[in-house]
């Protein structure tokens, strides 16, 4: 019915804008402003960092992004991130990562550590960067995040055109120093002058950090060791019910 | 499996935070610009249930925020609290911008006429006036909900593959206790509400036989391919030599 690496069978039509539709409405930002001071939105304020980094579709390694996590650390083992396309407030919601301490991660069974990416190179390579904050401030943060593990779900494929989130999530993978992995230069140059940053300049800085020990037995970055990668299908099936109410 | 409330539920495995690690945080929160995140102006408590199984239902937070007037972008927790945590997201737009998804797409979405209507999709701490107002747009929307983290089965961490969601369509599908759970915790009463929704209207053109999982069910499946382009590709320059 669908699948994260077809293209979709049709595209919204629009004047082309993404997403399609009209701008915010005055009488929709005055319901928003009000119910905005009367909640809390506790879960949000959580969110404790911005990262920028890049990341590679799984089921198209030639699809590389510039990615914007916005993170919340829940204990010293575990992160949970909002991913969007941009720092701006037009921002996409691309999808959702959540990154595990090697710890963690070798706790996961063989057929779920598949689905999980190695930091080490995105960290050292000067890739993974909070924009804004001094390396100095980052370097504990940095060091630890090079020890971790990530899974990342994309549910809109901006880059592929999408104009609405079609199709099932596509799963992601990290840049790495070899092959697809790489990530072209002309993505990282944008980001650079955006941020007015040098990627080759931090991963000079990053060289001597200690990186997680390469367990044999991890199965992350599972293109790398096998060249195969994975896409998601989505099927019908005959829904579960419960006894007595009909669907839908 | 009856359903239980999310602050019971097994909690994330890990040791607290250090305080040298939570200093980067600070730093960040003081330093950096949410400008995505700062568009997230709402608080929506509705229940979700899998679209391969009707018995599995999730109460779930969404924190939603416009991209424009038809669409909005929202996060979702397993609870309103700081300790919550992110299973999944959702995606809600206007009848308009549903009918221009083909129609392979159409069954991943869910309609929201019954949930608003019914009282059980509700804004917390809002007035009931003010929340009607948005509300009454909401009932006419669409929404594509994934979630990533099946708390619901006792999962300590996001496992396995991502799940495609469905909404309450029709009397008789949620667990009271569920219902009673929520409506003793917020001090709501959706039978109450039900009446003063009485007038709100559903989608112009009617619910889309499509929507809904096009009345079936959907599941998500892996399938291992072949890396694209190939990894064994020398037309990719290599860093080392």
């Amino acid at each position: 019915m669908a699948s994260s690496d077809k293209a979709p069978d049709s595209m919204p039509v629009g004047d082309g804008s993404v997403p399609p539709g009209k701008p915010l409405t005055m009488g929709h930002q005055v319901i928003d402003k009000s119910a905005q001071m009367l909640q809390t939105l506790k879960p949000i304020k959580q969110m404790s960092q911005h990262v920028c980094t890049f990341a590679v579709y799984g089921h198209d390694m030639s699809r590389q992004i510039e990615a914007h996590h916005y993170i919340t650390r829940v204990n010293q083992d575990f992160l949970q991130s909002a991913v969007y396309d941009s720092n701006d407030s037009s921002a996409h919601l691309i999808g959702v990562e959540y990154i595990v301490s090697d710890r963690i991660f070798d706790t996961l069974s063989h057929e779920e550590q598949k689905l999980w990416h190695s930091h080490d190179h995105e960290v050292t390579s000067g890739m993974w960067v909070n924009p804004g904050v001094p390396e100095m401030i980052q370097k504990s943060e940095l060091e630890n995040i090079a020890h971790t593990y990530g899974k990342f779900w994309c549910t809109w494929q901006v880059d592929r055109g999408d104009r609405l989130p079609l199709g099932a999530p596509a799963l992601m993978m990290s840049p790495q120093v070899v092959n697809m992995g790489v990530i072209k230069p002309e993505l990282v140059r944008v980001r650079d002058n955006k941020f007015k940053i040098s990627t080759e300049e931090l991963r000079k800085q990053r060289a001597n950090f200690a990186v997680s020990k390469p367990g044999n037995a991890r199965a992350a970055d599972y293109w790398m060791h096998t060249g195969k990668g994975f896409a998601i299908d989505i099927e019908h099936v005959e829904m579960k019910m419960l006894e007595g109410p009909k669907y839908p | 499996m009856d359903p239980v409330h999310a602050s019971i539920l097994p909690e994330v495995p890990g040791e607290k935070t250090k305080i040298g690690t939570s200093l980067v945080d600070t730093a960040a929160a003081t330093i950096q610009s949410f400008g995505p995140t700062k568009q997230i102006h709402q608080h929506l408590c509705a229940f979700h249930f899998y679209a391969d199984d009707m018995t599995r239902q999730v109460e779930a937070h969404h924190y939603c925020g416009h991209l424009n007037e038809d669409m909005r972008q929202c996060l979702i927790y397993d609870r309103p609290d700081a300790d919550a945590r992110l299973i999944g997201l959702e995606y809600i737009v206007t009848e308009e911008l549903f009918l221009t998804l083909p129609d392979t797409e159409k069954p991943m979405w869910h309609s929201h006429e019954y949930e608003v209507k019914s009282g059980v999709l509700f804004l917390p701490g809002v007035p009931g006036p003010v929340e009607r107002k948005d509300l009454e747009k909401v009932a006419k929307t669409y929404g594509k909900t994934i979630h990533f983290w099946q708390v619901d089965r006792g999962d300590e961490l996001p496992l396995g593959l991502p799940q495609v969601m469905m909404a309450l369509t029709r009397d008789g599908q949620l667990y009271p206790s569920l219902a009673k759970d929520v409506e003793s915790r917020y001090g709501v009463s959706f039978e109450k509400e039900r009446a003063n929704r009485a007038y709100m209207e559903g989608p112009t053109h009617g619910i889309h036989p499509k929507a809904n999982a096009a009345g079936i069910g959907l599941k998500t499946v892996l399938r291992e391919i072949e890396c694209k382009p190939s990894v064994q590709s020398e037309s990719v320059p290599r860093v080392f030599v």
